[in-house]
């Protein structure tokens, strides 16, 4: 009978296909979409902080100030645990790094399914704590306060960060096997595309940080419920051990969130600007001068928590250092802009006018941060919030949403409507930073972060609104980018497979690409961003500078 | 010259210091912002792609732009880096003879002890002539004593003494605020400063702590005063609103409706009592109020500002 040679080749079920998959590409999928539910749980509770703030008094929109404390937690731990950092290197690091190498999947494709799952259980449990009783402690859960806030919730907060963890250290070990011992002939270190450069590096940082964290958060986890007193200053202890630890793990991880950003970065605008990426080299070595540095800065979190103010001194001049990377990677982007022939695509204006424009803005914040006398005045307040949400949300966020309008085609294979695309970059834009910039006024004219309460004078509430309406806009924005991936998903144009003239070998197979990706090994034989024409092909009126 | 706009008013030198080194990196931070801007907006607006195959030029590098483009801002940051050292010092190091007062912070108080002998609560208050030196610790967790007109803050820590220094001050009321997060009245851990005149001072340290508060005028106004100060109303609302305890706005003549079931009006005498003695009635939905360091006098004083509270 003609039906016996099909049933053995009938689709796989949807569990084998998907949940239990192997596959790199499915894997880094399903991070990506299990990061933006997240996403817009912790953007929830940020709306209602910034509700609540519209007016300077007792709280009104929560029904009382634990509960407040409860959601600034959950917004900060849900956007650095379950968000940004397992987006930039499990879904973009999952789907990206095999393909840009050559490969045909991760060095270990079981442990990449373990470590999705690992991430799951973790965001499950910190979630089940909505039902256990909300931690009130601030993601940075500083002793001795975390040690005696009631509940389960701080128990419940350390398990969850032990699991991602855990998830974290071997998703790193992956891709650093991965790159070592998985690129195509010819791929050699010199011809890595930059976004492989930074995911390397972050990986190694995940590698080396995450263990302190683990360390910090188990010991206070021992002082709860052990009897143990690392952190109980009448029985000998010291709770600025803690801030040690934590943030020898937690300035690093602001790198882990920033530095594939920049890959991202680096990607796009060469593709977009057809020109050989400006500074090759000088990208990818500063990416290893940050993910080395990153570890010497810690303490700038910690010039006022009680360590002589002469001892910050050395970390002031880490922290200056290590802004010169950064503002090389700046000046070799803008260099590679020069000259181009630069397409408006919707990742370009994320990557060009959102990511360097707002980056720009929270590195220099960091300056004034780093600065130990200015520092002292504007450490724990508004300033530093609007700091690190520049960073964060004008660098990382856009270099996010740049990536993910870029590679939709080549995962999905359906084009998206540039029209609704730039309508949100517009929309996240515009309301990024009339959240953002009032409130580097905010916390000079002395609002302290974490609070409810403000003083109304001076101007602060009408500041403070015009950060709420900002935030209500960028609320927009993200609903705005669902649907526009969803009308791509449904009505789009069906994807070729290079779209956008790349050269990185993700685009050299259909989109989406096949398993295992590479039907034949692929033989790399130059560099990923060949463009241009040489000078005397290249027509300007006039030329511009030297 | 006065740089205090977008800040608090600086209210010595050192604070006018911190704020000249603010607008010296502020004046180099918006050059380069304007700087990158700019070269941004005109590469893309100039070189914006004309014809869809149009190539860039084949450019990889200029070693000697690179170089220049590391050493300025590494030199720039060293400048940075330089002046800012010298005032850490400065900041760090007071002068021989200065006033010394204790600062402890408590959830959600900040207690102040005078050389004298005498203490305070959320009223600190100095004369404006003096230098004064704070040795800061905790009675409890972290929290941090910042003072925004003087641009000074640093963490209370258990078990382990912090300090800063002031010079001479300008005489005005200053809010005191905690700016490390402390648990749920985290916000409303707030005290004043008062910089006085040297014969204010003088009255202060002789009546004990007890003159140079902001006595509030009214009936109740002496209550209101020590609610402020004795730390009251970090845990109650002066409305209806449930904070860490009930609120205390409209309650008087009421009934309440006690832990252990049965009922107490809410009059002169229990207020007085919950004061005293906190653990013996407690209203239903709280735990008791930890012990406070309220005579009953100035409970009385209390209860009649919390009789006017609607
Ligand atoms: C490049 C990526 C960067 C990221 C992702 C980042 C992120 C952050 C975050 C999340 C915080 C808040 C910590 C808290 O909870 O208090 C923070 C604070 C801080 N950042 Fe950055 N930062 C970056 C760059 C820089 C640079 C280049 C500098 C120095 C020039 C800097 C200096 C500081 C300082 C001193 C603080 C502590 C401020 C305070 O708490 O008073 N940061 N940063
Ligand atoms: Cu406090």
């Amino acid at each position: 009978m003609g039906t016996v040679a099909t049933a053995d080749v009938k689709k796989p079920s949807f569990v084998r296909d998907w949940l239990l998959t192997v596959d790199h590409k499915k894997i880094g999928i399903m991070y990506g979409v299990v990061c933006l539910l997240f996403f817009f749980l912790g953007g929830a509770a940020a709306l209602v902080i910034r509700t609540e703030l519209l007016t300077p008094g007792m709280p009104d929109v929560v029904p009382q100030a634990d509960m407040f404390n409860q959601m600034f937690t959950m917004h900060g731990s849900i956007m650095i645990f379950l968000f940004m950092i397992p987006m930039l290197t499990a879904a973009f690091g999952n789907y990206l790094v095999p393909i840009m190498i050559g490969a045909h999947d991760m060095a270990f494709p079981r442990m990449n399914n373990l470590a999705f799952w690992l991430f799951v259980l973790g965001g499950f449990v910190f979630l089940s704590s909505l039902y256990f009783g909300m931690p009130d402690i601030g993601w940075t859960a500083y002793p001795p306060y975390s040690i005696e806030s009631a509940g389960l919730g701080l128990d419940i907060w350390v398990l969850g960060v032990h699991i991602l963890g855990l998830s974290s250290i071997l998703g790193a070990i992956n891709i650093i096997v991965t790159v070592f011992n998985l690129r195509a002939p010819g791929m050699t270190f010199n011809r890595l595309p930059l976004y492989v450069w930074s995911s390397l590096i972050t990986a190694f940082i995940q590698l080396f940080g995450t263990p302190a964290l683990a360390g910090a958060i188990t010991t206070l986890l021992f002082d709860r419920h052990f009897g143990t007193h690392f952190y109980d200053a009448s029985a000998g202890g010291d709770p600025m051990l803690y801030q040690h630890l934590f943030w020898f793990y937690s300035h690093p991880a602001v790198y882990i969130m920033v530095l594939p950003a920049m890959g991202i970065v680096s990607e796009i605008i060469p593709v977009f600007a057809r020109k050989p990426i400006f500074g090759y080299h000088a990208i990818a070595y500063s990416s290893i001068a940050i993910g080395f540095l990153g570890f010497l800065v810690w303490a700038h979190h910690m010039f006022v928590a009680g360590m002589p103010l002469a001892t910050g001194i050395p970390f002031m001049v880490t922290s200056m250092i290590i802004a010169v990377p950064s503002a090389i990677k700046i000046f070799n982007w803008l260099a590679t802009l020069w000259r181009g022939s630069n397409w408006f695509t919707t990742p370009m204006l994320f990557v060009t006018v959102g990511f360097i424009g707002m980056f720009t803005i929270g590195g220099l914040g960091g300056i004034f941060l780093g600065t130990v006398p200015v520092d002292i005045h504007m450490h724990d307040t508004y300033f530093v919030v609007a700091h690190f949400h520049y960073v964060l949300f004008g660098g990382s966020m856009m270099a996010v949403l740049g990536g993910l309008f870029y590679w939709l085609p080549k995962m999905t294979g359906r084009m998206y409507s540039e029209k609704l695309g730039k309508t949100v970059f517009w929309m996240y834009f515009v309301g990024t930073n009339l959240t953002f910039f009032p409130m580097h006024y905010i916390g000079m004219m002395g609002m302290p972060r974490r609070v409810f309460q403000y003083d109304p004078a001076n101007g602060m509430q009408i500041a403070n609104q015009i950060a709420s309406f900002g935030s209500y806009l960028v609320g927009a924005a993200a609903i705005m980018m669902v649907v526009t991936i969803i009308v791509s998903l449904r009505s789009g144009a069906k994807a070729p497979a290079n779209p956008w003239g790349a050269q990185t070998l993700e685009w050299t197979v259909s989109s989406p690409p096949p398993e295992h990706n590479f039907i034949e090994m692929p033989y790399v034989t130059a560099p990923p961003y060949e463009f241009g024409e040489a000078e005397e092909q290249y027509t300007p009126k006039k030329s511009f500078g030297a | 010259m006065d740089f205090s706009w977008l800040f608090p008013p600086a209210i010595n030198d050192m604070a006018k210091q911190v704020d000249s080194l603010f607008w010296f990196i502020a004046s180099i931070a918006v050059f380069i912002f304007v700087l990158v801007e700019m070269l941004l907006f005109i590469f893309l607006v100039r070189y914006r792609r004309k014809r869809p195959d149009k190539q860039g030029i084949a450019l990889h590098g200029n070693t000697k732009m690179e170089i220049i483009w590391t050493l300025i801002p590494a030199l720039i940051l060293v400048a940075i880096g330089v002046f800012g050292s010298q005032m850490t010092y400065a900041i760090q190091t007071p002068p021989k003879d200065v006033y010394t007062i204790n600062v402890t912070g408590y959830k959600w108080r900040w207690d102040f002890d005078y050389p004298e002998g005498f203490k305070t609560t959320n009223k600190l208050v100095i004369p404006e002539d003096k230098s004064v030196l704070f040795k800061i610790t905790s009675g409890d967790i972290v929290h941090s004593f910042w003072i925004p007109s003087m641009r000074l803050k640093q963490d209370a820590v258990p078990g382990r003494q912090t300090q800063f220094w002031t010079g001479p001050s300008e005489k005005g009321e200053y809010p005191i605020v905690c700016a490390e997060y402390c648990g749920t009245m985290h916000s409303m851990m707030l005290a004043k400063l008062n910089v006085v005149s040297t014969e204010e001072f003088d009255k202060f340290v002789q009546s004990g702590g007890k003159a140079g508060g902001s006595a509030a005028d009214g009936a109740g106004g002496e209550g209101q005063t020590l609610a402020e100060q004795k730390g009251c109303l970090s845990c109650h609302a002066t409305d209806q609103n449930k904070l860490v305890g009930p609120g205390w706005g409209g309650m008087f003549g009421k009934d309440v409706k006690l832990s252990d079931g049965s009922t107490v009006k809410y009059d002169e005498k229990y207020i007085i009592e919950s004061i005293i003695d906190p653990a013996a009635k407690t209203p239903e939905g709280y735990s008791p109020m930890p012990p406070q360091q309220v005579t009953e006098e100035e409970a009385k004083a209390i209860a009649e500002y919390i009789k006017t509270l609607k």
